[in-house]
């Protein structure tokens, strides 16, 4: 099992990230009670020189969808918690391109819109085909 | 003049369905569409509607290939949530599978990008090897391609003759050192076809998030391995091969010189591999349930680094099943590395990055 580096919420409070970093089960997370800005963040995270790794969504009780950004930051896994205002977050493709194939499968999956992208072609579906996949709630399990 | 010249989804140099369409100003690419989505199956959907059992053999067929990191990587995830941490045996073994997944994997795509250089021999080289690596994989599993052993808490089967595998380990190094290496680290013709061609600087690696192999050709120096270690990997000593020139010979000798890595490491494993059980007792029983939480795995596959995240909410059925594969972040780095390269290049260009659709569009 992968473990905390002893001490590294301190290091992340000196690299700027501010404070209440806490490890748990496999990651970093920053959760504040406010919406997190991911554009300054990607920005940050950039001249840090973090990779960024994955946007993992998922649907509240009040129907807007929590996004994990996460990054790698020398090898640390750090996860910046924050969710959708009416189904919108901004766009970070721009920042970092490496999130534009996310955004786009993000999209499909919790309908979330990325507001400030040019387009959001679609990926894993075809033009025309519904978004929001992975919000049907039909939790059948198979026998 | 400028054409548009669209491949696939049906490709001539790969089996998986992919789509890219090519603008071309006479022989010289000038802009790169990627399309894919051919292969899109709903893994993380059907994995939140099938109970943690299920979702283990479900996973692992998100990839044919590379099939064991991705049960690896969840049940490494419902470990941290149910804190069945695995026996140390069961580590080793997991290490020793991750590894001849690695070297299979290895052999294949090496075996491809021979041909497809225009060295029909090393192909036919490359399988002959990678022959044995599914046989001592067929040896401990029973199964060629998934093979259904990893389990919540370890894994399914012990390895009972690690000698038997050491010897097949002999013929696959001796095989590396005298063909894979002295064709891919020297010989003047591949060097002619592969130097300078399908560049992807450090710069377009990192800003694309590139991982494994091709990163690690674009002189980026990750590996989960080293950087997160999970199973046994901080127990052995081995080197993460990087390259500097950032093109498709550097990536051939950053998939050669892993494979002797690889094979430094399995020995190791094989060696010392400690007594003891290899599994926990739980679970069995198919209601398995897993207290409410959400967990992180990452393991470095044979293309790069694989991402799970899982949040429980307390029941038997995962509440969200995230996976984030390599080849994801690597092949949109493909119209990078096509850009201003000779059309008849594009086929070794796009295998060059090991692609895999199947875990792309899970």
């Amino acid at each position: 099992m992968v473990t905390a580096t002893a001490g590294f919420e301190n290091t992340l409070k000196e690299l700027g990230l501010g404070e209440g970093w806490r490890w748990d089960k496999g990651s970093w997370w920053f959760e504040p009670a406010e919406h997190i800005d991911v554009r300054d963040t990607t920005e940050y995270m950039r001249k840090l020189e973090a990779r960024f790794i994955a946007i993992t969504a998922m649907e509240r009780p009040d129907k807007e969808i929590r996004l994990d950004y996460q990054w790698d930051l020398n090898g640390q896994l750090l996860s910046f918690v924050t969710a959708t205002r009416d189904h919108q977050i901004p766009t970070i493709a721009d920042l970092s391109p490496a999130a534009d194939w996310v955004e786009r499968e993000t999209h499909e999956y919790f309908a979330v819109e990325f507001t400030g992208r040019e387009s959001t072609k679609p990926l894993m579906t075809r033009a025309g085909d519904a978004i929001g996949i992975n919000l049907h709630k039909d939790k059948e399990v198979a026998k | 003049m400028s054409f548009r010249i669209p491949i696939g989804p049906y490709h001539p140099a790969l089996e998986e369905p992919y789509k890219l369409e090519l603008v071309c100003d006479g022989e010289t690419v000038r802009d790169a569409t990627m399309n894919v989505g051919f292969n899109f199956r709903g893994i993380e959907y059907l994995a939140e509607r099938r109970n943690y059992l299920q979702g283990i053999t479900l996973v692992e067929r998100v990839c044919g290939i590379c099939s064991n990191v991705h049960s690896l990587s969840f049940c490494q995830a419902v470990e941290q949530l149910t804190g069945a941490e695995p026996p140390e045996r069961a580590l080793y073994i997991r290490v020793i599978l991750a590894e001849l997944e690695r070297l299979h994997s290895h052999f294949l795509w090496s075996g491809i990008a021979a041909k497809l250089i225009g060295f029909k021999t090393i192909f036919m080289a490359c399988f002959t090897l990678r022959e044995k690596v599914m046989d001592a994989l067929s040896a401990i599993s029973g199964n060629r391609v998934n093979y259904g052993m990893n389990r919540i808490g370890g894994v399914n089967r012990d390895i009972t003759d690690p000698k038997a595998v050491l010897a097949i380990l002999d013929e696959m190094e001796r095989g590396i050192s005298s063909t894979i290496i002295p064709i891919f680290l020297e010989d003047k013709t591949v060097a002619s076809r592969c130097k300078g061609v399908g560049i992807l600087t450090q710069e377009q690696a990192k800003a694309m998030g590139a991982v494994g192999p091709l990163a690690r050709a674009s002189g980026v120096p990750q590996d989960i391995r080293k950087a997160a270690p999970y199973a046994a990997y901080d127990r052995f000593d081995f080197k993460v091969p990087v390259e500097t020139t950032c093109d498709v010979r550097a990536r051939l000798v950053v998939h050669a010189l892993e494979m002797i890595e690889s094979c430094s490491i399995l020995r190791q494993a094989l060696s010392t591999l400690p007594e003891g059980p290899f599994h926990t007792t739980p679970p069995t029983a198919a209601r398995f349930k897993v207290p409410a939480g959400t967990a992180v795995s990452r393991v470095e596959a044979p293309r790069g680094e694989v991402f799970y995240q899982i949040t429980s909410n307390g029941t038997d059925i995962p509440e969200r099943v995230r996976v984030r594969t390599p080849t994801f972040m690597n092949m949109a780095t493909v119209r990078f590395t096509v850009l201003g390269q000779e059309l008849a290049d594009s086929p070794l260009i796009q295998a060059s990055c090991d692609p895999c659709y199947s875990c792309t569009d899970r």
